[in-house]
């Protein structure tokens, strides 16, 4: 029993972290919000470049071989910095799930993107900027989209027509692709959220009110413990399905259920607690805080949200 | 990253179990915290120190087995799979004996530590005091130096049992000239020296698990100082962080607790209620969840990266969830939820004791301050 990660793995997510406060500070999440596109194609090469975008591709197939444990940090960095576009949907699924079609080498090396409609929504996220999306059992290429006008600029959602079909079973490792977004979106959850407490703390260690930083004062200190309290706990969960994931447990689809469920609820506890931190200014659009905010209140919604994945738990436990 | 047991940890469980199968006694004893149980409790000690179970994770030499923290969590899981008796010896197998380890002389490890493995020596915890509580470092009682001894004088309350532990352990204020956390010296005390009295208070349940103690120029060699004089501070700190951190609550509790708790659910909840069942399920996942991250937490410790100032969160999280979890079961007893004795007994004595855990060993007020300023780096208040 050994429940780390390895210093590779570590520095990988260190070196990502790194990229990303270079590559992906909120200035360049507010530009791509404000310019309608969602996406940054100067980022994806980063990424791309990086070998963060094919992690979970064979090395077969020219990827790099990861498992879902090598990833799951990834997912979490990408998170802390609210990164834009259909990152998530390719480098956990539609890379790896399509690798070995005639796809695959395009999207390993990150020349063409992709986006996911595994879920029954009506809408597709990330469609405008994506070259194919892939579905249940097809992939559609050449599909008209219409803006749906999702709350997140760098999630942008829509509504998709035509296009076509080349048929297509996908399967990363042995999940679902519903499952293996869930995953991801965990992760990713707890990265916005520890973002969001980061921020939050650096305002209450400046703002003053009464004479002092609003951070002295304990009712702000409960707000941020308690915040920090629930995104904690749901980092091991999160980490265990990954490695559930990596080894196809039996009890795979229950512990992923349970990661997305406290990541979810974690993620929202913060986006409240860390926007009253803030006052006033945290309604603002000029204010950070609401990257951040506004992509987990889509993500914790999205691939299941925390009552369909806690019922999904209760189906396992209380059998 | 390895989840899986390995085949020596496979095999150690294996060993727990047989031995807890053959030993735990068949019907539960009554509370340690009355003169029956405490003194049937203290046997029971004895059964485990002769099968070497009472302190696993001790070096041999003392009476342990050398084992790993992770073998200590597995331990403790086959302990509450067992439902073995409370350790009426806690507060000193687990909290003083690590600490004697850390800080004590050669002398004092072969003194203390081999009778308080097999609890021939029972302790009790004498830290708070009628104005010293969440603010510890308030303490007043007193150890002035006179040639080879201390003389105590003071009044300590709460001290976990006290009312018929053998010796405690404290903290006494040794440089009057001093203030708060300075001038603070950590002293192991025998009960039962003159001067000493102690005084029982009825808990919640009724039961005395603690008591005040009054010390009125008793008399202690100065070889029961723990650590350096008037560096009594750091040496209770680095205690209560063991405390809150991992010792105190293993996960293996809460683990056997909620798996009752489904039992129950699945005996009497009513399954047209939907509320009900995410709540069951809402503890499952504390549960686990604490059980995951107690895993990773003790696993960074084997690898060199220490528990600091994060511990409070587990002492929140562990206290919450205990309440949470009888809170729940009490919902699905219904009218049984009032009796303190009857079938369901276990659940409403709980309950009550659940509702200590956010208090003692640092409230969560004051848990909550120390994630802010030590962990959040928030400006200090107060």
């Amino acid at each position: 029993m050994k429940f780390s990660f390895t210093d590779d793995q570590r520095l990988f997510a260190e070196g990502l972290r790194e990229l990303l406060a270079n590559e992906c500070p909120p200035t360049l999440v507010r530009d791509v919000w404000e310019n309608g596109t969602g996406h940054s194609p100067e980022l994806w090469a980063h990424l791309s470049g990086m070998g963060v975008l094919s992690m979970l591709a064979p090395e077969s197939a020219g990827g790099m071989g990861g498992s879902f444990v090598d990833a799951i940090l990834l997912f979490q960095e990408l998170g802390r910095a609210a990164v834009p576009g259909p990152v998530l949907e390719h480098m956990a699924v539609a890379a790896p799930a399509l690798a070995s079609t005639t796809f695959g080498a395009s999207l390993i090396a990150g020349d063409s993107i992709a986006t996911l409609w595994v879920d029954d929504s009506p809408y597709v996220a990330h469609a405008g900027v994506a070259d194919l999306i892939l579905r249940d059992d097809h992939v559609l290429e050449s599909f008209r989209t219409t803006d749906a006008h999702g709350m997140d600029g760098g999630r942008r959602l829509f509504t998709v027509s035509g296009g076509n079909r080349t048929d297509a079973t996908p399967n990363v490792a042995g999940l679902d692709p519903f499952d293996a977004m869930a995953l991801a979106s965990a992760a990713y959850l707890i990265g916005l959220s520890e973002r969001m407490i980061e921020i939050a703390a650096e305002y209450a260690r400046v703002r003053e009110q009464f004479g002092k930083p609003i951070g002295s004062f304990q009712a702000v200190k409960y707000l941020m413990s308690d915040a920090l309290l629930k995104v904690e706990f749901a980092k091991a969960p999160t980490y265990r399905a990954a490695f559930s994931a990596s080894i196809g447990a039996d009890t795979l689809v229950r512990d992923i259920s349970m990661a997305k469920a406290l990541a979810s609820e974690a993620a929202y506890r913060t986006s409240r607690s860390t926007m009253q931190v803030h006052g006033g200014i945290g309604y603002t659009w000029e204010a950070d805080l609401q990257l951040f905010m506004k992509k987990s209140w889509a993500l914790m919604r999205s691939y299941g949200d925390a009552n369909f994945h806690r019922r999904r738990v209760s189906g396992f436990v209380l059998a | 990253m390895d989840l899986r047991e390995t085949v020596d940890e496979a095999a150690f469980r294996l060993e727990a179990r047989t031995w807890l199968e053959a030993n735990v006694p068949d019907s539960s004893l009554p509370s340690f915290d009355t003169a029956e149980g405490f003194a049937l409790h203290r046997q029971w000690e004895k059964k485990l120190y002769d099968g070497r179970w009472s302190a696993v994770s001790w070096p041999e030499q003392y009476g342990g087995r050398g084992a790993d923290y992770i073998k200590w969590l597995i331990f403790e899981e086959e302990y509450y799979r067992a439902g073995a008796p409370g350790r009426v010896n806690q507060n000193g197998i687990f909290l003083l004996g690590p600490t004697i380890m850390e800080v004590g002389t050669d002398t004092q490890k072969e003194r203390f530590l081999p009778t308080m493995a097999s609890s021939e020596i029972v302790w009790g915890q004498a830290w708070s005091e009628p104005n010293a509580g969440s603010d510890l470092a308030g303490i007043k009682s007193k150890a002035l130096r006179d040639g080879d001894d201390w003389i105590l004088n003071g009044q300590k309350i709460w001290a976990s049992r006290a009312v018929w532990a053998d010796w405690c352990f404290g903290i006494f204020r040794t440089d009057p000239e001093a203030e708060r956390h300075r001038g603070l010296t950590f002293i192991l005390c025998p009960l039962d020296l003159p001067g000493i009295t102690v005084r029982p208070i009825a808990q919640l349940d009724g039961d005395t698990g603690f008591a005040e103690i009054f010390f009125d120029d008793v008399r202690v060699p100065v070889e029961n100082t723990l650590g350096e004089v008037n560096k009594g501070w750091g040496v209770a700190m680095a205690t209560a962080g063991f405390e809150r951190g991992v010792s105190l609550r293993s996960p293996a509790r809460f683990s056997e607790a909620v798996n009752r708790l489904v039992a129950l659910w699945k005996r009497l909840g009513d399954k047209s209620d939907t509320a009900l069942a995410d709540a069951v399920t809402d503890v499952w996942m504390q549960a686990e969840g604490y059980r995951l991250h107690t895993y990773q937490t003790v696993t960074g410790m084997l690898e060199g990266r220490p528990i600091g100032a994060e511990a409070s969160l587990n002492k929140i999280f562990w206290s919450e969830m205990d309440v949470r979890i009888h809170e729940i079961a009490l919902q699905i007893i219904g009218p049984e939820a009032e009796r303190m004795e009857g079938p369901l007994e276990r659940w409403v004595d709980g309950f009550l004791f659940s509702l200590s855990g956010p208090i003692y060993a640092g409230t969560h007020a004051i848990q909550r301050n120390i994630i802010a300023d030590r962990v959040l780096q928030l400006p200090k208040g107060m």
